[in-house]
């Protein structure tokens, strides 16, 4: 399960401003088992956010066609997923497993994760526990499916991208 | 008294400040007046480097200093090197906010009870402000003025620079200072234009709504106007060349940024268990591509940019770019507070939502009372709305958070020389013959009473931070300044009083700049930049930042240039 191969990568994007949109369209796509499905942000020709899926051999996808203007940074997110070196997954081997609390150890045996940085610090124990909140968010960095995280309340950690920020004050108005 | 006189007169200067204090402009083209005006600041030394757009190319700023520049005498109540420091707070929301809900009065009760001398009204920017709370909070403001005499009160706004994050703009109180507010909201602001992605287009707006704010000051039509940016790496969208363009638009306006944001409770265990300052983000396609993932966290509760010993503070002040910080509440609803938004309110309709009713314990709110935990200390000339601005730009601003410390008085001086008259204050330029010896003199009152969390803090270590001045980067986005680092630190051995430390320079041929900051000692970590700062401030945990037991103060630079 661990080691699926993935044997095309694709670049989508409809130019979404957020992570959060992208990955709301992500889930819509229908997309078969197996994806692993990276969120990328992009700069150019605006600021705004590209996918990229790795699909299985035997995968099947009726995928959305990208816009012309979005076709240059949707390439360059397939190519650095494919090459490992950029893409924040979203979807990936063994992230249904990555809920409430879980040790070092279990989070990399159960996912596709290879390793977990601690911001600022040393490698972590594998017994230390990872409160995940329910949203975990590894990004490939050279050639490895990192997990940043930070110390959390009670000695434990905590993955560094919290899942609702508190929104800028002002907000809508 | 000594000297005092001098600072009262300057209270009840005619206006004309702003053409004084622009050094672009030369003494010849500025009208007589201007001219005695600006000679009496050089003399009195109250011509900073805020004015310029750099330390290296203005000779004329300080040569003063190093002299005698009688700035006021020993034994003043209130005063430390002459100045009278004024505590307030630039960022504070009102019930013209949408996601706050105080009235005016409320914030400057309490403002005013725990101790601030002086305060902004900053409400967002927005489409229901720009057409109808920026006139209607002013009557309020007013009325807030006449009843709390000992408080000053401006009025500004807390602007969505487009492109970019949020900033304080606040002007002189006067006839125009509506009207000035209004035109730049409506003219400028990235809400009211939809104008907040990340583009060129956007930056230059920015720009011109600085540089509109330099033109009204220059006709006169506010006697001052000021910018600093709020929260600046809490999303990372506030890229080092747009705070570089900022500051350069004007200087006499851009001056600075928040080096502690507000919100500060926001990471109480127990309470909003969040991150301090609400700094809780990731990097997204607005942020700027070259900022690390440390940049969107504070660090013993500041901001990166001002953390960070070698970081991007530094690499501005490098450069010799004037360019200062700022701690306050962003206050919009208060921790343990019991009130609520009036029932029944219309927010869009009518500008504001109704006063606040009684309501139940808030202990999830993020924020403090102005003046409860963070404080902006001003060395002003009097109290007086315009000292209170002169000060501001001319850097002679140091901050604490949970009243660290009660008084500081930092200059740079000739060895030896420990007159209570001479040395350079903080945000000065001492210019001094190659080879002279300096040193830097610091003197701290120490906590004497409790602060607002009933206990006495206990000042643990003070750093002495210095770096070379290299003068203009080619790389405008760059964020770091490899020859800053901690010099020097003193351990602090006693609880009342006051303590005095001295740090030589030693014979001095090269520029650079100084600064100060101290700590309660309780939670350090090495710095980013490594061995530039082995016990720095360490990064706050989500979840479990208590405010009141991780304290710093930060001082504002001194810049030493032999020639």
């Amino acid at each position: 399960m661990r080691y699926t191969e993935h044997v095309r990568y694709v670049g989508l994007s409809l130019g979404h401003g957020a992570n959060r949109e992208a990955e709301h369209w992500l889930y819509t796509l229908g997309l078969p088992a197996g994806v692993e499905a990276c969120t990328h942000l992009a700069r150019t020709p605006y600021p705004h956010v590209a996918v990229s899926l790795a699909l299985p051999a035997a995968a099947e996808a009726d995928l959305p066609a990208v816009p012309p203007e979005l076709r240059a940074p949707a390439g360059e997110a397939a190519a650095a997923h494919a090459a490992r070196r950029g893409g924040r997954a979203v979807l990936f081997t063994g992230v249904d497993s990555l809920v409430d609390t879980v040790t070092v150890a279990d989070l990399l045996a159960q996912s596709a994760i290879d390793r977990v940085r601690v911001l600022g610090g040393a490698a972590p124990d594998p017994a230390m526990e990872i409160v995940t909140r329910d949203f975990v968010r590894p990004e490939w960095i050279d050639g490895e499916l990192t997990l940043v995280v930070t110390p959390a309340p009670r000695g434990r950690l905590a993955p560094f991208e919290f899942p609702n920020p508190t929104p800028c004050c002002g907000g809508a108005h | 008294m000594g000297h005092g006189h001098h600072h009262h007169d300057l209270g009840g200067q005619p206006a004309g400040v702003p053409e004084a204090l622009d050094l672009s402009i030369p003494d010849g083209e500025l009208s007589p007046a201007d001219v005695s005006r600006r000679g009496f600041l050089r003399g009195a030394g109250l011509l900073g480097a805020g004015a310029a757009a750099s330390v290296l190319a203005t000779p004329g700023v300080a040569h003063a200093h190093g002299d005698d520049h009688d700035h006021g005498s020993d034994g003043d109540h209130g005063r430390k090197g002459g100045f009278l420091w004024l505590a307030g707070d630039h960022h504070i929301h009102t019930q013209y906010s949408s996601d706050a809900q105080y009235r005016v009065l409320d914030q400057a009760r309490h403002g005013r009870a725990y101790g601030l001398d002086w305060m902004v009204i900053t409400d967002h920017g927005s489409v229901a402000h720009a057409k109808i709370g920026v006139d209607k909070v002013n009557p309020d403001i007013v009325a807030t003025r006449e009843q709390l005499k000992d408080l000053l009160v401006f009025q500004g706004l807390e602007w969505n620079i487009p492109a970019a994050e949020h900033a304080t703009v606040f002007v002189h109180p006067g006839r125009n200072e509506v009207a000035v507010l209004k035109e730049f909201e409506n003219a400028y602001d990235g809400t009211v234009k939809n104008a907040g992605g990340s583009t060129p287009e956007n930056e230059a707006l920015a720009i011109a709504g600085i540089k509109f704010l330099g033109e009204a000051v220059r006709r006169r039509r506010v006697e001052g106007a000021l910018f600093l940016a709020n929260h600046p790496a809490r999303r990372g969208v506030d890229s080092p060349h747009e705070i570089r363009a900022w500051r350069d638009a004007d200087p006499s306006v851009a001056v600075g940024f928040e080096g502690a944001p507000g919100h500060q409770a926001a990471g109480l265990p127990g309470g909003n268990a969040g991150g301090r300052g609400f700094y809780e983000g990731s990097p997204s396609s607005a942020s700027f591509p070259g900022y690390p993932l440390e940049s969107y966290r504070t660090w013993g509760g500041f901001d990166w940019m001002t953390a960070t010993v070698g970081g991007l503070w530094d690499s501005l002040l490098a450069e010799g770019k004037a360019w200062w910080i700022s701690a306050n509440s962003d206050s919009h609803v208060n921790y343990l507070d019991t009130s609520t938004r009036g029932p029944g309110s219309n927010f869009d309709l009518n500008g504001r939502y109704d006063d606040p009713v009684y309501g139940p314990l808030l202990t999830e709110a993020g924020d403090y009372w102005p003046g409860q935990y963070s404080r902006t200390h001003v060395g002003a000339s009097s109290f007086a709305y315009r000292a209170v601005m002169d000060g501001i730009r001319s850097g002679r601003v140091w901050v604490d958070h949970g009243g660290l410390i009660s008084g500081l008085d930092v200059r740079a001086r000739v060895a030896g020389d420990r007159r209570s008259t001479s040395g350079t204050p903080l945000g000065g330029v001492m210019r001094v013959k190659r080879g002279t010896k300096v040193e830097l003199t610091i003197d701290i009152d120490l906590a004497s009473t409790p602060n607002w969390a009933q206990f006495v803090p206990v000042l643990a270590r003070v750093d002495v931070i210095a770096g070379s001045v290299t003068g203009a980067v080619s790389d405008r986005d760059s964020f770091t300044a490899p020859n800053t680092k901690v010099v020097k630190s003193f351990e602090v051995d006693k609880g009342t009083g006051k303590v005095s430390f001295t740090y030589s320079f030693g014979r001095v041929d090269e520029p650079f700049y100084v600064r100060v900051r101290g700590t309660d000692g309780k939670r350090t970590a090495p710095g980013l930049m490594g061995a530039a700062d082995p016990v720095g401030p360490a990064m706050d945990v989500i979840g479990d930042a208590d405010p009141w037991l991780d304290l710093w103060f930060y001082g504002n630079p001194i810049w030493v240039l032999p020639s």
